[in-house]
């Protein structure tokens, strides 16, 4: 139960802040891929320049977590698909000018292109999974031990 | 419906704001702040597909409240709108939509493909020095990149 909180409360913070710097502008994402302004380059930079180091420094510290065990952090290699789907992304988030989490964000401004967008993506997703073994799963960039509720 | 919020936020508080996030959820529940892991497990509750995992449709959820949060309340209220503008100001909406939906698609693929898509593999998965989180990000920046730069050429300029 107090998972699913968490849940509510941390993608609410994450769609909020995606809202206030616009990423869920297709002008704000195509301005970024034109490199007519840097903003979203520092922005993601910043985001990672913040928690790389802390996440490095609580991992080697061991800190247990509430609601999900010792804190472990994965690492894999590059494999083929991740080179291959990173390309398929790429060209598709530049003709959409949007990916998951923005996509929604979109919608909750009432830019109604959000509703050919969403379901684009849900197809994308569902159209590999039935490829594969069809298991819910993300894959490695969200590839943890699920935990639920 | 306040106007709280400047039109945009910039970046040096967005970021490292997301950057706490992500730190504050790997901290409280072992988890990246991922978004397309969250649209596989709604797609599995609305297909009703066993071993849902329920948090991550709460997150989902969250996402379209947190939106709702800054562009409805705290913002002045966006108004109805198509949305795509210098999009659109290129194509006719018998273009946008194909192009929109097809490009979606396409992402949402590559995204299940390569196991993460801008914010599992470009922000948490590098955050976690994951080589292969690193090798997904070069490689969706380049294409995303290249595409833009090929739609420009096709368009004379105008996108």
């Amino acid at each position: 139960m107090k998972l699913n909180l968490i849940g509510l409360v941390f993608g609410a913070a994450f769609g909020g802040v995606l809202a206030a710097s616009n990423l869920h502008e297709y002008d704000t994402i195509h301005a970024m891929l034109r490199f007519d302004e840097l903003d979203v380059y520092f922005f993601m930079g910043s985001a990672i320049a913040v928690s790389l180091p802390l996440l490095w420094l609580f991992e080697k510290r061991g800190v247990n977590t509430p609601f999900g065990g010792r804190l472990v952090l994965s690492r894999s290699m590059p494999k083929k698909h991740h080179w291959q789907g990173g390309a398929l992304f790429g060209v598709g988030w530049a003709m959409a000018g949007t990916c998951p989490a923005p996509a929604l964000v979109m919608l909750s401004s009432g830019a109604m292109l959000s509703l050919v967008a969403i379901p684009g993506i849900f197809l994308g997703l569902w159209l590999r999974q039935r490829q594969t073994t069809g298991v819910l799963v993300a894959g490695d960039g969200e590839h943890r031990e699920t935990v639920s509720g | 419906m306040f106007d709280l919020l400047p039109a945009r936020l910039e970046w040096y508080y967005g970021g490292p704001l997301l950057g706490l996030l992500i730190v504050g959820l790997f901290v409280l529940a072992n988890q990246p702040l991922g978004a397309s892991g969250a649209y596989v497990q709604t797609s599995g509750l609305i297909r009703r597909r066993g071993g849902v995992v329920t948090w991550r449709v709460w997150y989902f959820v969250g996402m379209f409240l947190g939106g709702v949060l800054v562009t409805q309340v705290l913002r002045d209220g966006a108004e109805i709108r198509s949305g795509y503008d210098s999009l659109r100001d290129v194509f006719p909406l018998a273009v946008v939509i194909p192009m929109v939906f097809a490009g979606a698609t396409l992402l949402g693929y590559g995204a299940a493909m390569a196991g993460g898509c801008t914010s599992g593999h470009g922000m948490c998965g590098t955050a976690q020095r994951s080589p292969a989180s690193v090798a997904a990000t070069a490689t969706f920046m380049a294409t995303a990149i290249a595409t833009t730069l090929v739609l420009r050429l096709l368009t004379g300029g105008d996108l």
